[in-house]
């Protein structure tokens, strides 16, 4: 050990040789076997990679093999799907063709109307639930050509008893794009309250204006023809015309006085002269209108004290009316002058004739996401009679549960002749429902 | 006599308002009163102009998912009457609302 230690220190040129010689002959002896692992690790690679390719290929045969069945199974649920639809749609097409269709291509039937509910009580008087009506509106629908409307007015008067009225029946024929012919009992074409704004769930207020009122200063229903439509006069503007004529209203004397204008809507003509009247207006802008509306005719007492009058003599009868409307943002303005007017005829059993006039405006604004509305209307109504005429000044507020149902609650300052109701203020609440 | 004057300018005023809308036709070339489903994306950007501009005039809007199809179709008819609509904006609006119900 002693001696190996030191040789190795003083390495002589033959022990150096010797030891070269060594590493040449252990390098010798151990090249084959070096060269056999090379060998042998060269075809362990080939077999490695000769297996990779294989399990690749079983892969990919797999993966074939996968897309094969899911695409077959997927197709199976495309066919029940398509069967199903199939099925689906043959039931719906004979839904369609039934006499229940709801998209029957020629007619259609169809309910609408309203309902209103309310209680109104008199300053120093008493209050009552005083409105309890439903109107239905039936519509009948041919083509495009004919619509039959009807309205029904279902009341339950103060005296418990249910009262039913024509509020109108009309077959309305459209002639073309700007004419259509109605017949049959209609709403006066004259102003705007009565045609559009009327109805409880679309009037602001829970009243109607004084004068706007039945046998008042605005005519309330005809029975006759009418021819209606509009015209586009530019982009922007556009003009409407109704025109009628029908029988007209008629008379009714109470004390020795013309109590008022029945304008009802008659089947009957007493003065055997037609009325003629219509309305013109114009929307120079979309929401911005003026109306101008007239009639001319006769009119004659046919009633007395509630005894039936005959061949009274027949006299004049003129309405004049204007009205202009205006929306803007959450602004609604409107106002409206009616007059009818009778002529004095010396023949009659009443000779002196009168005039019914009255006028109102209004703004509406709405406020808290349109879910608020508030009201202010002035009237203005003069009767012959002086226990009929009325100023009126109405504050509104309502709350619109949705578009067409509305909660009213108003307070009128009425100012009549002394003693009278209509001196008196009121407050109203109403619940109105368009549907 | 005053009377028969009156009803002589009225049934003059309705010879010329005929006249007039006899001549609207012809000019808009529209005779035909019936819906034609032509032009189907100007009809519906020209209803929802005019449903806009009309709609909320004597009432509040209502909302077009109120009613479905052949109910807008009898109401559409309704209005067309009481409003006064041209039949082409009657037809555009019912296109509008129908798109949208
Ligand atoms: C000139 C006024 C006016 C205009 C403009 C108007 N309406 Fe009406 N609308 C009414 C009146 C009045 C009623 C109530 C009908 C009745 O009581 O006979 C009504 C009723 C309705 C109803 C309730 C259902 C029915 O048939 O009674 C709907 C819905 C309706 N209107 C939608 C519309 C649509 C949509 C438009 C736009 C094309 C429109 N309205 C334009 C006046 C108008």
């Amino acid at each position: 050990m002693k001696m190996t230690q030191n040789r190795i220190p003083g390495a002589s040129p033959f022990r150096g040789s010797f030891l070269a010689a060594l590493a040449v002959f252990v390098l010798a002896a151990a090249m084959p076997a070096l060269a056999q692992d090379l060998a042998q690790d060269a075809t362990r690679m080939e077999e490695l990679e000769a297996r990779t390719a294989a399990i690749m290929e079983e892969l990919a045969a797999l993966r074939a093999e996968l897309e094969l069945a899911k695409k077959e199974t997927a197709s199976v649920e495309i066919e029940t799907l398509r069967t199903e639809v199939a099925q689906i749609a043959e039931i719906a097409q004979r839904a369609e063709t039934s006499t229940l269709a709801r998209d029957n291509p020629i007619s259609v039937t169809h309910l609408a109307g309203y309902a209103a509910a309310g209680y109104s009580t008199t300053k120093d008087g008493t209050g009552s639930f005083d409105v309890a009506n439903f109107n239905p509106i039936f519509h009948f629908q041919y083509a495009d050509r004919i619509l039959w409307e009807s309205e029904l007015e279902i009341d339950v008067g103060d005296n418990g008893e249910t009262e039913v009225g024509l509020e109108y029946s009309t077959i309305d024929i459209f002639l073309n794009d700007n004419f259509a012919f109605v017949a049959g009992k209609f709403i006066s074409p004259i102003g705007q309250f009565r045609q559009n704004i009327h109805p409880s769930w679309i009037n602001k207020a829970p009243s109607a204006p004084p004068g706007f009122g039945h046998d008042a200063a605005a005519p309330a229903a005809e029975v006759g023809f009418q021819l209606r439509g509009g015209a586009l006069v530019s982009e922007t503007s556009k003009i409407t015309y109704s025109a009628y004529v029908g029988n007209g209203p008629v008379l009714a004397v109470e004390d020795g006085e013309l109590h008022g204008i029945e304008s009802g809507g008659f089947t009957g003509d007493a003065d055997d002269e037609k009325v003629v009247g219509g309305r013109f207006s114009l929307l120079p802008i979309p929401k911005l209108e003026f109306g101008l509306s007239a009639a001319f005719g006769d009119v004659a007492i046919v009633e007395n004290d509630g005894m039936e009058v005959e061949d009274d003599a027949a006299r004049s009868y003129d309405v004049f009316g204007a009205d202009a409307a205006y929306q803007w943002n959450n602004f609604d303005l409107r106002a409206e002058y009616v007059h009818q007017k009778i002529g004095n005829q010396a023949l009659s059993i009443l000779p002196e004739g009168g005039t019914w006039k009255t006028w109102y405006a209004q703004g509406a604004y709405k406020f808290a996401q349109a879910k608020w509305e508030g009201v202010l209307r002035y009237t203005d109504y003069h009767s012959p009679h002086p226990e009929q005429s009325q100023e009126q000044v109405l504050v509104g507020l309502n709350y619109l549960l949705t578009a067409n149902a509305v909660i009213k609650l108003a307070y009128e300052y009425n100012d009549g002749l002394n003693g009278e109701l209509t001196n008196k203020d009121r407050i109203m609440f109403q619940i109105a429902y368009g549907y | 006599m005053k009377k028969l004057t009156l009803k002589t300018i009225f049934a003059l005023t309705l010879t010329v308002l005929l006249g007039f809308g006899e001549f609207l036709l012809e000019r808009q070339g529209q005779a035909a009163p019936v819906a034609t489903q032509s032009d189907e994306p100007t009809q519906f950007a020209r209803g929802a102009k005019a449903w806009a501009n009309t709609c909320a005039r004597c009432h509040n809007m209502r909302d077009p998912k109120e009613l479905v199809d052949d109910q807008w179709r009898a109401t559409i008819a309704h209005m067309r009457i009481r409003a006064n609509l041209t039949g082409g904006e009657a037809r555009d609006i019912l296109a509008f609302l129908q798109g949208v119900n």
